[in-house]
C-alpha cells in the first residue's frame, strides 16, 4: 500500500463517481429534467475514455506501465479482464439510460433520482470488475443491487411494482446473508481476504469440510444474483412488475455483474477448487437452461417470456463453468472466454429486445403477446426489429447470437471425452432448439397473425418513437447485425480476457 | 479459560435472542430479541480484543438503529393485524425440514475439525489501528459504502414521497413542491 494512489488506474471509477453526484446536483437545479440524463450519458462516455488509455497504456507517451496494476495491496486489480468488463458495464449502462429517458419522462416518475440510482448501480458493477478481495467484491455487489431494489419499485402506484421491489429486496438480502456466511467460512479457514491469498492458501493440502461449505454458499449467493435455477423464483415477478427499462438493466447490467463476481471468484480465488464448483455449476446450468426454456414456452406475456429466457440464457453462460473441472490450460481459458464472450453478445441483443418491447408497449399499451399480433401491418419497422433481436437471442445466423452459442458449445466440447461434458452438450443443444421455438413464436405472432379486432386500427401506429429509445434501438440493432456478420469485433475483447483463467 | 466462560454464557443468549427475533408474535419482542443478540455479539468482539468495534456495535446498532426500529414499530402500531395464512399448503413443514437439513449439514461440516489458518498475530483493536486499516488498505470499500448510504437516503425519500397528482405538468414548479402524503 503506497501513500500515492494510481489515479490513472482509478480514473474510470472516479469519473463515474463524480458523474453520479453531478446527476443528483443537476436534478436540483432549475433546468429541464432531461439535463440530468444528459449529464449521466456524458459522464458514462467520459469514463470509457480512461478505459481506452489504460488498455493502450504501453503505447502512450504519458504512461509507460504495462500489464496489470495492483492497488490497495492486491485487493483492487486493473487488468485486461477488468477493463473489458468495465467497458461492457459502461456501454450497457449507456443503452439502459437511453431506454429509460423517454419512459421516466412519460409519467410522473422522479427522474434525477432514477438516473442517479441507475448510475450508482453501474458504479458498483465497475468496482466489482476490479475487486480482488472478499470485502470489496461484496460491497460492490451490494452497490449493484441496492439501487436496483429501489428502481424495481419506481412505479409507486402500481401494486405489481411494489411486489417486484419487495420480492427482489427480500431475496436479495437473503442471498447477501448466504454469501456473507460463505465468505466468513472461507476467511475463517484460510485467514485470507484477497483472492490471491485464498488461492495460495488452498494449493494442495487437505481442506476442512467447512471450506467446501463456504465455497458452495458463495456460489449460491451469486446464483441468486444471476437468477439461476433453483434460485430464480424472484425473477419473473420482478421483471414483470418493475418498470421496463429497469427490467432491461436487471437482465443485462445487474446479471452481468453477478456473472463477473462468479467469474472472478471461481477462476481466481477458487482456482484450486474446480472440483467443487465445476459439478455444482453443472447442475445449476442444466437446471437453469432446461427449466427457463420449458417455462418460457408457455408464457403469454412478452416481458415474462424474456424473463424466463434470461434465466435460460444464464444457464448457457454457466455451462462453460461446468467443464472447467474437466479441462486444463488453453481449454480452461476457453471456458472463461466462452462465458465472457456470451455476456458481451447477450448484452446488446437483450437490451435491444427490451427496447423493442418498450416500443411495442408504447404502441399497443400491453405486453401480452396476443395484443401484439399483426403488428407488422401497422408498424413494419418495429416488427423488423422484433425479428432481429428475437432471432439473435435464438442464435440464428447471421445475427449476433450464433457466435455466442458457438463459443459456448466449443467450450463444452473441449471437455468431450468426459461423459458429463457430452451430456451437457446434448442438453444445451436440445435447449437451444426449444428456445428457438418460443422466440420464433413471438416473430410469428407479429408477422403472420391478424390484428386483434378489439383494437381499433386508427389508434395504432400513431405515436412515433421518442428519440432516445430510437437511438438505443439503433445502436443495439446495428451492434447485433454487425457483430453477427463480423463476430471478431466483440470476440476480440473476449479473447483479451483469456489469460485471466491461467494468469497470476 | 475466561474466554470460554464468556462464550458459554453469551453464545446461548445470542441464539435465544435470534430465535426470539424470528419467532416472537409481538414486533417489540422481536426488536428486544435482536437487541440481545447484538449485545451478545458485542461481548464476543470484546473477548477477541475488538474493543472499538464492540463500542461501535453497542452505540450504533444496539443504540441508534434499535431506537429507530422501535420508533417505526410504534408508529406503524404494535397491534396491526398480521396475516399468517400460508398460500402454499405444507410450505411450513417443508421449510422447517429443509432448514433442519441445512443445519445438520453445517454442523456436520463444522464438526469435522478445522484449524483456522489465521495469521495468529494478536490484533490490537485500538482506534489508531482501525483507522489505519480503514483509511489505508480499505479506503475504496469504505468510500463505496458511503455511496450506499446516499443511495439509501435518496431512495427512501423518492419512494416515500408522493407528489400530489393535481398539479401535474408544471415542470418548473416541480422541485419546489413539497409532496403531501396521499
Amino acid at each position: 500500500m503506497s501513500a500515492l494512489f494510481d489515479y490513472h488506474a482509478l480514473a474510470p471509477e472516479l469519473i463515474l463517481a463524480f458523474t453520479v453526484m453531478a446527476v443528483l446536483a443537476v436534478d436540483l437545479m432549475p433546468v429541464p429534467k432531461y439535463y440530468a440524463a444528459v449529464t449521466g450519458l456524458v459522464g458514462l462516455f467520459a469514463s470509457i475514455i480512461p478505459l481506452l488509455t489504460l488498455a493502450l497504456c504501453s503505447e502512450l507517451s504519458f504512461c509507460s506501465d504495462n500489464g496489470a496494476r495492483l492497488l490497495f495491496g492486491d485487493s483492487y486489480v486493473v487488468d485486461t479482464f477488468s477493463l473489458v468488463l468495465k467497458g461492457l458495464f459502461l456501454v450497457s449502462a449507456f443503452i439502459s439510460l437511453l431506454l429509460a429517458v423517454g419512459y421516466v419522462e412519460s409519467d410522473r416518475y422522479y427522474q434525477g433520482e432514477y438516473y442517479f440510482l441507475l448510475l450508482a448501480s453501474v458504479f458498483g458493477a465497475v468496482v466489482m470488475a476490479s475487486s480482488r478481495d472478499l470485502i470489496s467484491i461484496f460491497v460492490g455487489l451490494e452497490l449493484v443491487s441496492g439501487p436496483a431494489f429501489l428502481l424495481a419499485g419506481w412505479r409507486k402506484g402500481d401494486a405489481r411494482s411494489n411486489e417486484a421491489a419487495l420480492k427482489f429486496f427480500i431475496v436479495g438480502v437473503l442471498s447477501a446473508a448466504i454469501l456473507l456466511f460463505g465468505m466468513s467460512l472461507i476467511y475463517g479457514v484460510t485467514g485470507e481476504l484477497t483472492f490471491s491469498g485464498i488461492r495460495a492458501a488452498t494449493v494442495g493440502g487437505e481442506l476442512p469440510a467447512v471450506f467446501t461449505l463456504g465455497v458452495l454458499f458463495v456460489l449460491m449467493g451469486f446464483a441468486f444474483k444471476v437468477s439461476a435455477v433453483p434460485f430464480h423464483f424472484w425473477t419473473p415477478d420482478t421483471y414483470e412488475g418493475a418498470p421496463t427499462p429497469v427490467t432491461a438493466y436487471l437482465s443485462v447490467g445487474s446479471k452481468a455483474a453477478g456473472f463477473v463476481g462468479l467469474l472472478v471468484i471461481c477462476y481466481s480465488a477458487f482456482a484450486n477448487m474446480r472440483d467443487i464448483w465445476g459439478p455444482a455449476l453443472w447442475i445449476i446450468a442444466v437446471a437453469s437452461m432446461t427449466l427457463g426454456n420449458l417455462i418460457a414456452v408457455r408464457q403469454t406475456n412478452v416481458i415474462r417470456l424474456l424473463g424466463y429466457s434470461s434465466i435460460a440464457q444464464g444457464g448457457f453462460m454457466l455451462a462453460p463453468f461446468a467443464v472447467a473441472s474437466m479441462v486444463e490450460g488453453v481449454e480452461l481459458e476457453g471456458a472463461l472466454f466462452a462465458t465472457v464472450t456470451y455476456l458481451l453478445f447477450y448484452a446488446f441483443m437483450n437490451l435491444g429486445a427490451f427496447g423493442v418491447v418498450m416500443a411495442g408497449m408504447s404502441k399497443v399499451k400491453s405486453a401480452e403477446l396476443s395484443s401484439w399480433s399483426g403488428m407488422a401491418q401497422y408498424a413494419p419497422g418495429l416488427s423488423m426489429l422484433v425479428v432481429i433481436f428475437f432471432f439473435a437471442l435464438a442464435g440464428v445466423p447471421p445475427l449476433a447470437g450464433w457466435f455466442a452459442k458457438l463459443v459456448m458449445f466449443q467450450a463444452i466440447i473441449s471437455g468431450a471425452p468426459n461423459v458429463w461434458a457430452v451430456l451437457l452438450g446434448v442438453i444445451a443443444a436440445v435447449n437451444a432448439v426449444v428456445a428457438f421455438f418460443y422466440y420464433a413464436k413471438v416473430v410469428k405472432t407479429v408477422w403472420m397473425d391478424s390484428v386483434p379486432v378489439e383494437i381499433p386500427a386508427a389508434e395504432l401506429g400513431g405515436s412515433g418513437l421518442n428519440p432516445a429509445l430510437a437511438l438505443a434501438l439503433g445502436i443495439t440493432a446495428i451492434a447485433t447485425i454487425v457483430t453477427g456478420l463480423f463476430p471478431g469485433v466483440l470476440s476480440f475483447f473476449g479473447e483479451a480476457t483469456r489469460t485471466f483463467a491461467s494468469g497470476f | 479459560m475466561g474466554e470460554l466462560v464468556v462464550f458459554v454464557i453469551f453464545a446461548p443468549l445470542a441464539l435465544v435472542g435470534a430465535l426470539t427475533m424470528v419467532a416472537a408474535r409481538n414486533p417489540v419482542h422481536s426488536a428486544m430479541g435482536l437487541l440481545m443478540t447484538l449485545f451478545s455479539v458485542a461481548v464476543f468482539y470484546v473477548s477477541n480484543n475488538g474493543h472499538f468495534i464492540a463500542a461501535v456495535q453497542v452505540i450504533v446498532y444496539a443504540g441508534a438503529i434499535m431506537t429507530l426500529f422501535l420508533f417505526v414499530i410504534m408508529l406503524i402500531g404494535v397491534d396491526s393485524a398480521q396475516d399468517n395464512q400460508e398460500v402454499l399448503p405444507n410450505q411450513r413443514p417443508i421449510a422447517v425440514a429443509l432448514g433442519l437439513a441445512l443445519l445438520g449439514l453445517v454442523l456436520a461440516a463444522g464438526s469435522q475439525g478445522w484449524v483456522p489458518r489465521g495469521t495468529g498475530s494478536p490484533v490490537n483493536g485500538t482506534i489508531e489501528n482501525v483507522s489505519d486499516e480503514l483509511f489505508g488498505a480499505w479506503i475504496l470499500p469504505f468510500e463505496v459504502t458511503s455511496l450506499l448510504l446516499i443511495i439509501a437516503s435518496v431512495g427512501t425519500i423518492a419512494l416515500a414521497q408522493f407528489r400530489p397528482r393535481a398539479i401535474a405538468g408544471d415542470e418548473a414548479d416541480e422541485s419546489a413542491v413539497d409532496g403531501e402524503l396521499v
